[in-house]
């Protein structure tokens, strides 16, 4: 454990338009450890790995890779001094096969310069073998592969490389459970062979289970770093924060009154049949099922994005019929979707105009839109949800993931929605913008607004639900009521197969 | 992201319109003349038309290429209609602008009803129109309108060409839709992110369909504003101004991807195409040479513009 570190950093500070991203942090990572970062979004963990992987220059601080300052001048020499990194948004090309893929740039040649293909194929196939990845096809192209299997092949492009340091930006972000697993034993087997992981996630029982030392990031600060068996989840949190966070899921106890909602047999294609469930004022229905299993399938048809092939909608006890989301929104239905950068925002466009995107038409008179009247509102919403910015006119893809999804929330509560669907509300959010939008919830409800949450976090689910719905392979397969919900009851009903037999 | 830097590229913009009318001024002293600058607004009028409609499509992220033959279309139909079927010239040329509007709905519908890429829509709606106009006009010219026709096209309302004014007016009221409006505000939103406008409960069908309808209009009303300015009616009318007026828009800051673009912008633009184009021949350079420089600001206009972007944001 006390091997000499192969990469430290110290001293790191950078800062963009006199704005600090970074004040004086300290890094450094040893062979043969995983070393987790942490800090809420916002923290400067981006900024870190972008100049230890050469992205960014430092505008003061010392890089010293094995003994020896260097200076990156671009990520070609930081990957020749063994540092490489797994995005997060994983940088393949979909068109070229696995073996393109991990050897483009510097494929091995034959005499006279051609590419030797077969040595291309074969070490590829070494390669995937040591990640105990027999399953995958080294001619199959990247665009055919599942999330996981990209993943796999961007490590597998790495090593190519002969990485001694692998920088992995949260790198179970989009993964489903079994993946992550694997995953994980990927992470110790690289480490078992002496390369030195930097670990970035905002998964507690993640970094309890790999990480050797975690380092945290605050507001550009550098917080300190610590031997994981030194400190607990709370510590941990509360180094991220600057403060405790008393309880996690504060769920808040809303009055449950009428059923808003009833929705009788609904059917759109494969991923939503015969769904049947209600709807009350007031209350939280958490709708869990493993990813693929119809979950935003179901809510896009409540939305009217996909439309009811068949079944019934009734809204405070009337028959409607969705069909485009416009008609959705004009029901009283909002939907915060999954996908915040494609669906949810325009990020160009400043706080002020996404917050009254869904309700244009009541911040305008005739067709003009009251300019002052919507900076007002925008003014109030971000105060109310308390959105980090420096000002509404600050164009939303320029705030961190959290501020981003209360932004997506503000919008559809300008339009005073009686059913909120919010799918993965706090995915990619850090721990403290999280708890913020669990409070949002609850104060949602206490005013009447029955929420319908969609989320892949177990905890979550159980944390804020009333009511939990359980999907699986477009089917209910479970409604459990919040006093008799346990993490086996749930699990057991989301790899329940259609028949009703548990897997 | 605020006042300061949507104008600039449209300040940037003016200035290179101001020196270019300096230096020209000096190149010929026919130049800078208020009959021969009135004279360039009447040649810049059918084109202008077509860039402001083309602007809101373009801010969208589409693009409409059949302008030039909805326009030759129009054109046609104004002569026939009055000529072989005996119509009243009034009813006449309002026949043929509703023709051109459908046409323009049509290239929305085949968008948005059957998602096909405003590019291939329209580059296929052009020959098709064109192809039509052709067809009906069986390669026959009308002429022999009568002289009230001709005040809108060479006539003048208060000194200044009758069709300027309709130019002005068009451009005042597009930019303050654009600017001002929700539908504007729709505009700008479905060229930045389509997607998000849809979950967002914007209409972008109905949006993008009334966009192409109206560039269809505007077309059309180019066409018939063409008629009377050149006494006669053909069917190669207009052959390549969709280039014209795409170049107008692109010059005056309007992203081709979409989400950005004012109509100021493409009426700086606009001017400085006519300004340049009138002055060089006016300076004794020859088409060739002029088509060129064209093609050369244009370069050079976005890249300044992308370097004012890059030190400006970040």
């Amino acid at each position: 454990m006390t091997a000499a570190p192969y990469v430290s950093l110290a001293g790191m500070s950078k800062s963009f338009v006199g704005v600090k991203a970074l004040k004086d942090v300290n890094f450094d990572v040893r062979p043969g450890e995983v070393h987790a970062l942490l800090g809420e979004n916002g923290a400067g963990k981006s900024t870190l790995i972008k100049m230890m992987s050469g992205l960014y220059s430092p505008d003061a601080g010392t890089i010293t890779v094995d003994g020896k300052e260097v200076k990156f001048a671009s990520t070609r020499d930081a990957s020749a001094a063994g540092i490489a990194t797994v995005y997060q948004e994983l940088l393949l090309f979909p068109e070229l096969t696995v073996a393109e893929n991990v050897f483009l740039g510097n494929y091995p040649r034959k005499p006279g310069g051609w590419i030797d293909w077969s040595e291309v194929r074969a070490r590829t196939r070494a390669l995937l073998d040591q990640l105990d990845t027999f399953d995958l096809d080294v001619d199959a192209k990247v665009l055919t592969l599942s999330v996981a299997q990209r993943q796999r092949v961007e490590i597998a492009k790495a090593l190519s490389k002969n990485a001694r340091i692998l920088i992995m930006d949260e790198p179970t972000a989009s993964l489903v459970e079994s993946d992550v697993q694997r995953l994980m034993a990927v992470v110790r087997q690289l480490r078992e062979r002496g390369v030195g992981i930097v670990y970035v996630s905002h998964r507690m029982p993640e970094i309890f289970a790999l990480a050797d030392r975690v380092t945290v990031l605050r507001d550009g600060g550098y917080v300190g770093t610590r031997d994981i068996g030194e400190v607990d989840e709370a510590q941990l949190v509360s180094m991220m924060v600057g403060r405790s966070i008393d309880s996690l899921f504060p769920k808040a106890d809303a009055a449950i009154g009428d059923t808003v909602l009833e929705v009788k047999n609904l059917n759109h294609g494969r991923h939503v049949q015969d769904i049947s469930f209600s709807l009350r004022r007031g209350e939280i229905l958490g709708v869990a099922g493993l990813v693929g299993s119809g979950r935003t399938e179901l809510a896009l048809t409540l939305f009217g994005m996909t439309p009811a092939t068949s079944g019934e909608i009734a809204l405070e006890g009337r028959t409607v019929s969705i069909t485009s989301p416009r008609q959705a929104r004009d029901l009283g239905i909002a939907y915060v979707p999954e996908d915040r950068g494609q669906q949810g925002l325009v990020k160009q466009m400043a706080i002020r105009k996404n917050v009254s995107m869904a309700s244009i038409e009541r911040f305008s008179s005739g067709i003009f839109i009251k300019a002052g009247e919507e900076a007002q509102r925008a003014l109030d919403a971000v105060k109310r949800l308390r959105v980090r910015c420096r000002n509404i006119g600050q164009p939303v893809g320029e705030l961190s993931g959290g501020n981003q999804q209360k932004v997506v929330i503000a919008k559809w509560l300008e339009t005073n929605p009686k059913v909120l669907i919010l799918d993965e509300p706090t995915r990619g959010v850090d721990v403290g913008a999280k708890a913020e939008i669990h409070t949002i919830m609850g104060e949602l409800v206490k005013q009447g607004v029955a929420i319908l949450m969609i989320s892949s976090e177990l905890p979550e689910v159980l944390g804020m639900s009333d009511r939990i719905l359980v999907i699986s392979g477009g089917r209910l397969t479970g409604e459990i009521d919040r006093a008799d919900a346990t993490p086996e009851r749930v699990g057991m009903a989301m790899t329940m197969h259609q028949s009703g037999e548990a897997a | 992201m605020n006042w300061k830097s949507l104008l600039r590229h449209e300040t940037f913009l003016a200035l290179l319109l101001v020196a270019v009318l300096i230096v020209l001024s000096f190149q010929s002293d026919r130049f800078f003349t208020v009959s021969n600058l009135l004279n360039q607004g009447r040649l810049m009028t059918e084109i202008g038309l077509i860039a402001i409609a083309m602007t809101f499509v373009i801010a969208t992220g589409g693009i409409d290429l059949s302008v030039g033959s909805i326009l030759g279309l129009t054109a046609i139909l104004t002569g026939v209609f009055w000529q072989k079927l005996g119509l009243p010239l009034p009813a006449a040329a309002a026949g043929a602008i509703a023709v051109g509007t459908f046409a323009g709905f049509a290239n929305g519908a085949i968008i948005t009803r059957f998602s096909v890429p405003p590019l291939i829509a329209t580059l296929a709606t052009l020959a098709l129109y064109r192809g039509l106009a052709e067809g009906i006009s069986q390669a026959r010219s009308v002429r022999g309108y009568p002289d009230w026709f001709y005040v809108l096209g060479q006539g003048e309302v208060l000194g200044v060409p009758t069709q300027l004014w309709i130019l002005a007016a068009a451009a005042i009221i597009a930019s303050i839709i654009l600017a001002y409006t929700r539908w504007g505000r729709t505009v700008y939103a479905i060229g930045s992110n389509e997607v998000a406008s849809r979950f967002s409960g914007l209409s972008v069908e109905k949006t993008k369909l009334a966009l192409y309808t109206a560039s269809g209009f505007a077309a059309a009303l180019a066409g018939v504003i063409f008629v009377s300015r050149v006494s006669t009616t053909r069917s190669d009318m207009g052959t390549g101004i969709e280039l014209d007026a795409i170049t107008a828009v692109v010059l005056g800051g309007t992203s081709i991807f979409g989400g950005r673009g004012t109509i100021a912008g493409t009426m700086i633009g606009l001017c400085l195409i006519q300004a340049l184009k009138n002055g060089l021949s006016l300076a004794g350079v020859k088409g060739d040479g002029t088509i060129m420089l064209i093609g050369a600001v244009l370069i050079l206009a976005i890249l300044a513009s992308n370097l004012f972007e890059r030190s400006g944001t970040r």
